[in-house]
């Protein structure tokens, strides 16, 4: 980016500066972040990695060998064996489809209650937005986890009820940062001027107001996607989510604890795929906020210059 | 005058606040004729932009409540239903905004936004309305509108966004025209420009235009009448040759003399008016302009004066006659 379009940015002073050259320079500015640079390889890795899982496992996931059992990592079982001798690295890779599934899956439905939610609740306000923001405090005000162990309690175990009870604890904090945004945005000439130029409601929204919130809304989805595939790794952990035989990485991590002194890497491959996964997803949230956020990019720019 | 285009009648404007009603706007009325200019002019809280918003119905209610009636071509725009005001607002009234810079979407191209009146009131196919925006921008002098109708807000000038914003008034040939500050954010040769374009549109369309400001200027260049708001009330209502000949209201006189003068022979200094407008939500009970009038007696101050009409064409709200200023 030039200095002329960077101090435009600046002069304008506008909450959202452009379109097609700041989509450009939020790329840019993500490229000169390292770390979000590396957040991306690594998920695109495992994209690819849950894609082709099957092509690429060099065993099945649940292909029994009683005799290779609770062996450790070698160049034929790259992360050692388990208790019932399952080849470990075939089953972290497979893992890597319920992670991301549950968490794409839950942060969806988050996004499509939250954010309407949030727009109503910020663009309307009265009643409407303290009966729907005490709502979600009620939601917010429970602890996440027990909140979706109550979920489960009620729907039943079983992956697709555990992607609901995340995507409903995930729901306020769309709905907030949804609404925050709105409040901001609705008090703007151009949302006046759209009204008195005989806009209905639905149409100031959607073409308004919508995409002018969409920055946060990134942000707090690749951040979210983070604490979906924990959450997620949690309740398989406790036995909630994803049921045996499939492998998910927190049911690996629950199954390797009573084996934690003769066969530490059970617990411990399973549990650096999550480590690395979330870490992943929150380099790039963190990427993402600041390169959408004008005076954090200048800085990153200068710096990257520099 | 033939019919007036616009006549708002007793148009009252309160909003509910912890101290209790504040009154912005009382018994304002006025008329708009057929290719007529009416500037409104007052400083600032004095409920010039407060009025004209609720014209449109775009003041929220609560908190704001609006009496009177304001009708529009014998409709009255007050008390009409939301769909009702809805087909009226961009299509038979628009409205332009003070500041060009936020008036448009910064992520929706200026084709976009400009479509958008055409095919919400006139049913327009995106191709039609895109010609149509074309058009419209080559209508208010933006060079060479087909390569910049899929440009960003950004990549235009402050002038040339208003002069869009003034195509998204004209896109539906509305009888009347609202311009709030329409030209303050602007540089003066801008300002010009703006004020020479709408003059034009007026004459080819017949447009009337209510041009609500604070710089008396403008109101020089392009008014044929004039209303001075204080504190929600109308002081006087001139023709525009008159404010600066025979102003009769105080205020009126105390606002040309806060008005810099070029070219006199030596500097003098300029008069401020003293003291502050008053507190909508503690009106005086008599003239509200009565604290800070340098020519008020006691009964201005108990008293609210009614407007009288001295003269064709005159309307004043002051118990006074100029005869009796000694200044």
């Amino acid at each position: 980016m030039t200095a002329t379009s960077s101090r435009d940015d600046h002069y304008a002073g506008e909450p959202i500066a452009e379109h097609r050259s700041r989509l450009r320079a939020t790329v840019d500015t993500i490229l000169l972040n390292r770390l979000a640079v590396t957040g991306l390889i690594i998920l695109l890795l495992l994209v690819i990695a849950a894609a082709i899982g099957p092509l690429v496992a060099p065993y099945g996931i649940n292909e029994i060998s009683i005799p290779d059992r609770l062996q450790g990592p070698s160049a034929s079982h790259w992360f050692g064996t388990d208790d019932l001798g399952r080849d470990l690295f075939s089953r972290v890779i497979i893992g890597s489809r319920v992670s991301l599934m549950v968490g794409f899956i839950a942060v969806g439905i988050a996004l499509l209650i939250g954010v309407p939610i949030g727009l109503a609740s910020g663009f309307y306000g009265g009643a409407v937005d303290s009966w729907l923001m005490r709502l979600m405090d009620i939601l917010f005000a429970l602890p996440a986890i027990l909140l979706a162990i109550a979920v489960l309690a009620v729907l039943g175990p079983g992956i697709g009820n555990a992607m609901i009870a995340i995507g409903i604890v995930y729901t306020p904090i769309f709905a907030r940062i949804t609404r925050g945004s709105v409040l901001t945005i609705k008090e703007s000439v151009f949302v006046s001027a759209a009204r008195s130029l005989g806009a209905t409601d639905i149409r100031i929204l959607r073409t308004h107001i919508l995409p002018n919130v969409v920055a946060p809304i990134t942000v707090q989805t690749s951040l979210s996607l983070a604490f979906a595939i924990l959450a997620e790794a949690a309740l398989s952990f406790l036995g909630l989510g994803v049921q045996p035989p499939d492998p998910a990485w927190g049911r690996m991590l629950a199954e390797g604890r009573g084996f934690f002194e003769q066969a530490p890497w059970m617990a411990i491959f399973p549990g650096l795929a999550i480590v690395i996964t979330v870490m992943a997803f929150n380099f790039v949230g963190d990427g993402l906020r600041d390169a959408l956020d004008p005076q954090q990019r200048s800085v990153i720019e200068s710096r990257g210059q520099g | 005058m033939s019919d007036p285009v616009l006549s708002v009648n007793e148009l009252t404007v309160s909003f509910g606040t912890r101290r209790g009603r504040a009154k912005v706007v009382n018994n304002f009325s006025y008329d708009v004729g057929e290719a007529e200019t009416l500037a409104i002019v007052g400083e600032s809280g004095s409920g010039k932009s407060v009025s004209s918003l609720a014209l449109l119905q775009l003041l929220p209610t609560p908190p704001a409540r609006v009496e009177g009636r304001a009708l529009f071509r014998g409709a009255d725009l007050i008390s009409m239903t939301k769909s009702e005001i809805r087909g009226v607002r961009g299509n038979r009234v628009a409205m332009i905004f003070q500041d060009p810079m936020t008036s448009l979407n910064p992520v929706r191209t200026i084709g976009f936004q400009l479509m958008e009146p055409l095919k919400i009131h006139m049913g327009m196919s995106d191709t039609a309305a895109r010609a149509r925006a074309i058009e419209l921008l080559d209508t208010v002098g933006i060079p060479s509108p087909g390569g910049r109708v899929d440009d960003y807000p950004h990549q235009f000038s402050g002038g040339m966004r208003q002069r869009v914003m003034i195509a998204m008034g004209i896109s539906c040939s509305p009888d009347l025209l609202i311009a709030d500050e329409a030209t303050t954010a602007l540089d003066v040769t801008t300002q010009a420009q703006i004020l020479d374009e709408i003059r034009r549109l007026q004459e080819e369309m017949g447009l009337a235009v209510i041009w609500i400001t604070h710089d008396l200027g403008v109101v020089a260049g392009i008014a044929d009448r004039v209303v001075v708001l204080y504190g929600g009330s109308m002081m006087e209502e001139s023709v525009i040759d008159q404010i600066f000949d025979e102003r009769r209201h105080p205020y009126t006189r105390a606002l040309l003399e806060s008005v810099p003068v070029s070219g006199g022979d030596r500097p003098h200094r300029l008069k401020a008016i003293q003291g502050l407008p008053p507190d909508p939500t503690r009106l005086p009970p008599g003239c509200p302009f009565a604290p800070r009038c340098r020519h008020a007696v006691e009964r201005c101050s108990n008293d609210a004066p009614r407007l009288r009409a001295p003269a064709e064409g005159h309307r004043v709200a002051c118990h006074l006659d100029p005869a009796d200023f000694h200044d």
